[in-house]
């Protein structure tokens, strides 16, 4: 029973018993009682002549043991630029009152038009707590809270997880709550109102501007609005074997009240496709969305694929589809390259409309936010990220992301037919992101 | 709650509690109670986590979980992959002697000290469910054919006394601690005043007629049943069989066992401690040493290593 070869082997198990304790020691600094880790981001979002955003985000985390984590997230960004209103292009100068009611802004022929008066700082804050409430069961409770200019946000969550089978298996059930007020510049406009515009028709001077302001505040409801919004999600996971990882959720989400976009318009054209007048939109003021999503991760020796698809539809008969894809490539130990591809396609709500026809008669519900037309979207991306020697580490994301509106079987009348009513918004996105 | 005490000694505290079947014991060389209160709560917190994790007695943790996974594929954490990283390390330099699996044979060997010898046909029952290379492992998963099982039972004491040793030294990185779980030992750094600590470990007092007792490399006394060594630093870790034996027709079947023919191994010694570098270190080679029979003394000379050997 004697050893043949290597008959010394003292050197081999120091070396084992090494990384045995100091594997440990790492696992226990994972959990150790005063160490908070942190993931810093700063990311730049720009679409070609709209807005730009630069958005900064510290998540830490602290791990007090025994699956006791807790969890704070602050995220600040800042939004410049113009966004499309929703008034069609036309071949002649148009004016616009800005949405304060302060000022006009005019859009060459042939352009889309744009408000350029977008500028917003985002502050949110958020916080979650997850410990063990039952044998093999975790519990997660946190709350948020958004605020910008014109916007104040509060919700609540909490969910259930619980491992099943060896933690082969993994199912979660969580509810939040979400409570957002909405004070927008100049106030609410009322639904489907015409955009007031100020062509000399209350005279010049004091007068004339004291006359254009009470006139302006006809068109406004009031100060603020509201909405809540309440989700559900149900999922499983379940580990298929030691390479493959699969998970299925349903969700449902139900929001109500103010759900209009109070900075939306729409033109209101003639039977030759020449602008009227311009309406404030109106949605409804209920949503009720119902969306799947199934993921696989697997991993192979060097890679891993990483695989989701969602389906989405709602009661405004928005139905979309998202295919997202990402391959991570270890090309060393602490090297990695991850391609990101990510496909979308949705249809039109059913109130969406590129503008109103004057002939007709105003339908209850209108918008022609391009945002709930039909389209198709594609993000291609890639990511690299480095690990250093103390353990911190680095990534660095950029992808290019092209949306690409299309015309739902809508007739372009008149002067419109030579308008480009459904032009592509193009992005870039850059992001650092650093974990220690 | 888990409990556990200090007592003032010259010059030092000695904290102590009771966990892995054994007595446990820390000398801390402070005057600080306070600090060896609290060091000696967190390395007895440390000596029961590792026990009630990896215990092959209870039926709330990972070892049962792989243990009763008939073929199944479990998940394991980073702590799970590290020890069988480690055993399947010692596997490969024993050449399958050292084998985390060999448990199952204690189903049909009971080392109760009485002439209770199994068949050789109960013995050829188990010995398929031994193998260690048969078990597939990687860093989120252990796959094992249905009836095996593993047992920690041969490194988890000093694991746990390795484990325990590290806390004191991230506590008190000033400060001497001696860590003692049932005579497997670490000392963190050599004490202030330049003492040894002394440490009593357990040396089998009784003898078989046929076999001759010596100690090499030691300056204790033969006939008792308890050596004390000094100790600086570092590790120091026994494996024998002291209380665990068979004894039929005047032949003593040592409870080690060799997992390739499910017998005991033959002429052997009967203890053997080792002092290394780490607890586990140690403890791993007086094992594999106790493998090698009656080459056990040539197998620990080759190694170069301060070690105690009982016939």
């Amino acid at each position: 029973m004697q050893l043949s070869k290597s008959k010394k082997i003292t050197a081999l198990l120091a070396t084992a018993t090494c990384s045995l304790l100091n594997a440990n020691v790492q696992a226990q600094e994972v959990k150790g009682e005063n160490d908070w880790k942190f993931e810093t981001a700063i990311l730049y979002y720009g679409e070609t002549d709209r807005v730009s955003l630069v958005e900064g985000v510290v998540s830490a985390t602290k791990d007090f043991g025994d699956q006791h984590i807790l969890n704070t997230k602050l995220v600040i960004d800042t939004l410049t630029g113009a966004s499309a209103t929703g008034a069609v292009p036309q071949a002649n100068i148009q004016t616009f009152t800005r949405p304060s009611g302060n000022g006009q802004y005019t859009v060459a022929p042939g352009k889309l038009p744009l408000d350029d008066t977008f500028r917003d700082t985002r502050l949110q804050l958020s916080a979650n707590w997850t410990q063990p409430i039952y044998q093999d069961t975790r519990m997660t409770v946190g709350s948020n809270i958004s605020r910008e200019y014109d916007y104040l946000s509060v919700g609540a969550n909490v969910s259930a997880e619980r491992d099943f089978y060896n933690k082969n298996t993994t199912a979660l059930f969580g509810l939040s709550y979400q409570f957002d007020s909405i004070d927008p510049v100049g106030g609410v406009p009322i639904a489907l109102s015409n955009m007031l515009v100020d062509s000399g028709q209350f005279g010049v001077g004091d007068a004339g501007e004291a006359g254009f302001n009470a006139a302006f505040d006809l068109t406004r409801e009031s100060d603020s609005d509201d909405k809540t919004t309440i989700d559900a999600l149900f999922g499983v996971t379940q580990v298929v074997n030691r390479r493959m990882l699969v998970q299925l959720n349903y969700s449902y989400s139900n929001s109500s009240g103010y759900l209009n976009d109070p900075y939306k318009l729409l033109s209101t054209v003639n039977s030759n496709g020449e602008t009227q007048s311009i309406v404030h939109e109106n949605r409804p003021d209920n949503r009720a969305k119902h969306s799947v999503y199934a993921q696989t991760k697997y991993a192979f020796d060097n890679a891993v694929a990483d695989i989701s698809y969602r389906f989405a539809t709602d009661d405004w008969d928005i139905t979309s589809h998202t295919i997202d894809s990402k391959f991570r490539f270890n090309i060393s130990d602490t090297d990695y390259i991850q391609p990101h591809l990510r496909y979308y396609q949705q249809s039109e709500a059913e109130f969406y409309r590129p503008y109103l026809n004057a002939a007709d008669s105003l339908p209850v519900y209108a918008s022609a936010d391009y945002r709930l037309g039909e389209m198709t979207a594609i993000t291609v991306g890639l990511k690299y990220g480095h690990k250093m020697n103390n353990g911190h580490e680095w990534a660095v994301r950029a992808e290019y992301y092209q949306q690409d509106p299309k015309n739902a079987g809508f007739e372009n009348i008149g002067v419109l037919s030579s308008q480009d009513l459904y032009p592509s918004v193009k992005a870039f996105i850059l992001q650092f992101s650093y974990k220690f | 709650m888990n409990n556990w005490k200090i007592e003032a000694a010259d010059g030092y505290f000695v904290g102590s509690f009771f966990c892995m079947a054994s007595h446990c014991e820390l000398l801390i060389d402070t005057n600080d109670a306070l600090l060896a209160s609290h060091i000696t709560k967190q390395a007895a917190d440390e000596a029961f986590r590792i026990e009630s994790k990896f215990s092959r007695y209870r039926s709330d943790n990972i070892v049962h979980d792989i243990n009763r996974a008939q073929g199944d594929e479990v998940s394991i954490d980073d702590e799970t992959f590290s020890l069988l990283t480690f055993s399947d390390t010692c596997y490969q330099l024993s050449e399958g002697l050292f084998d985390i699996t060999s448990g199952v044979l204690r189903k049909v060997w009971k080392f109760d000290g009485s002439d209770n010898i199994p068949t050789k046909r109960k013995v050829e029952e188990v010995l398929p469910f031994v193998g260690w290379k048969k078990v597939e492992f990687n860093h989120t998963h252990i796959q094992m054919p249905k009836g095996f099982e593993i047992d920690f039972g041969g490194i988890g004491k000093e694991y746990a006394v390795d484990c325990a040793a590290k806390l004191c030294v991230k506590l008190a990185p000033d400060i001497s601690v001696l860590v003692n779980l049932g005579g497997d030992i670490q000392v963190t750094q050599p004490r202030k005043e330049g003492y040894f600590w002394q440490a009593a470990i357990e040396m089998p007092a009784e003898k078989s007629k046929h076999q001759k007792s010596r100690f090499c490399n030691s300056q204790t006394d033969n006939e008792v049943s308890q050596a004390v060594v000094k100790i600086a630093q570092g590790g120091l870790a026994t494996s024998g069989d002291a209380n665990r034996y068979l004894l039929k027709n005047d032949v003593r079947y040592s409870h080690i066992l060799n997992p390739k023919t499910g017998y005991p191994i033959k002429d052997g010694p009967r203890s053997i401690t080792v002092a290394s570098d780490h607890c586990i270190q140690a403890g791993l080679l007086a094992t594999l040493a106790l493998l090698q029979g009656k080459h056990a003394e040539t197998f620990l000379k080759q190694q170069d290593l301060k070690y105690w050997c009982y016939w």
